[in-house]
């Protein structure tokens, strides 16, 4: 079970936050990159 | 033929989605272990922040000598082996992005983490500075790679990524050089440095956590970018072959 009363600081919640649409949105990038060319 | 198989299959190699499952087990762990580590005495809960910024600092100092390496191998093969040159320049193009991306992150998550504990977002510190620095130095590369005009941009751009290394060595001493707003280096710093014990868990956890996903992103681009290179060829191939084929017929 996640213990989530550590996120009661806002900060600590926007770092995480940033770090996953950071980190994911590149990914997703690369997945969509990849459909679009030709092999 | 064989060779375009062998890059599409990198996507569908076994070991590359149990590469991806290790990494997402590896992040769920790292996760858990930031979230249940005890709560540091001075900061609480924002301490927290360190556990995924640590981890995104240190590798972004490794991506950008991944840079430096492959684009020093792409001159050299450049003439001779053109093939050989043309993975060193894809490796380059994929080690680039990676620094601009976990040099994004640690700028972000400093920021944040500043905010809260100084009360300001940014300073004019060494570290801040030539930290900054350095992602300018990985976003121009990207930019150039991007929209510069093709012929030369390979050539330039590896000229780029050898000078723009001279800048981690300097970034990752200023802490040790200049003391100024940044925290003194946490591993490595001499007396009075370092965590608690029970907290390593969660710092190696994340370190190897986001080390594996890097690893994951940088293969994924490469092959991304020499199936890119297989696609220029192709056209070009193709391109030539309609110019050739009139004049083929004139002369018969």
């Amino acid at each position: 079970m996640i213990p989530f009363h550590t996120l009661s600081q806002r900060h600590l919640v926007f770092a995480y936050c940033v770090v996953w649409l950071l980190q994911f949105g590149y990914a997703a990038w690369l997945v969509a990159a990849w459909r679009r060319t030709r092999g | 033929m064989q060779a375009e198989a062998k890059v599409a299959g990198i996507s569908k190699a076994p070991w590359g989605v149990a590469w991806a499952a290790l990494t997402f087990v590896a992040l769920a762990v790292g996760f858990d272990k930031a979230m249940t580590a005890p709560t540091e005495a001075t900061m609480g809960n924002l301490q927290r922040v360190f556990y995924y910024h640590f981890p995104h600092a240190i590798w972004s100092y490794l991506f950008p000598y991944l840079n430096c390496a492959a684009s020093l191998l792409y001159l050299l093969w450049r003439q001779r082996s053109p093939e050989r040159a043309a993975r060193a320049d894809a490796f380059a193009v994929a080690s680039a992005e990676l620094t601009v991306l976990y040099v994004s992150v640690g700028l972000a998550t400093g920021m944040l983490w500043g905010r809260a504990a100084w009360g300001i977002w940014w300073t004019w510190d060494a570290r801040l500075t030539t930290y900054l620095l350095l992602w300018l130095l990985y976003v121009s590369y990207v930019l150039l790679r991007r929209f510069a005009a093709p012929g030369q941009t390979a050539v330039v751009s590896a000229v780029l990524a050898i000078f723009a290394a001279i800048d981690i060595p300097i970034c990752y001493m200023s802490i040790r050089w200049w003391r100024t707003q940044h925290p003194a280096p946490v591993f490595g710093g001499g007396e009075g440095s370092g965590i608690d014990p029970t907290m390593y868990a969660a710092v190696w956890w994340n370190l190897a956590a986001w080390g594996m996903w890097g690893a994951l992103l940088l293969g994924a681009r490469y092959a991304l970018e020499r199936r890119r290179q297989r696609q220029a060829e192709a056209e070009t191939r193709m391109l030539l072959d309609e110019v050739s084929a009139p004049m083929l017929e004139v002369t018969r």
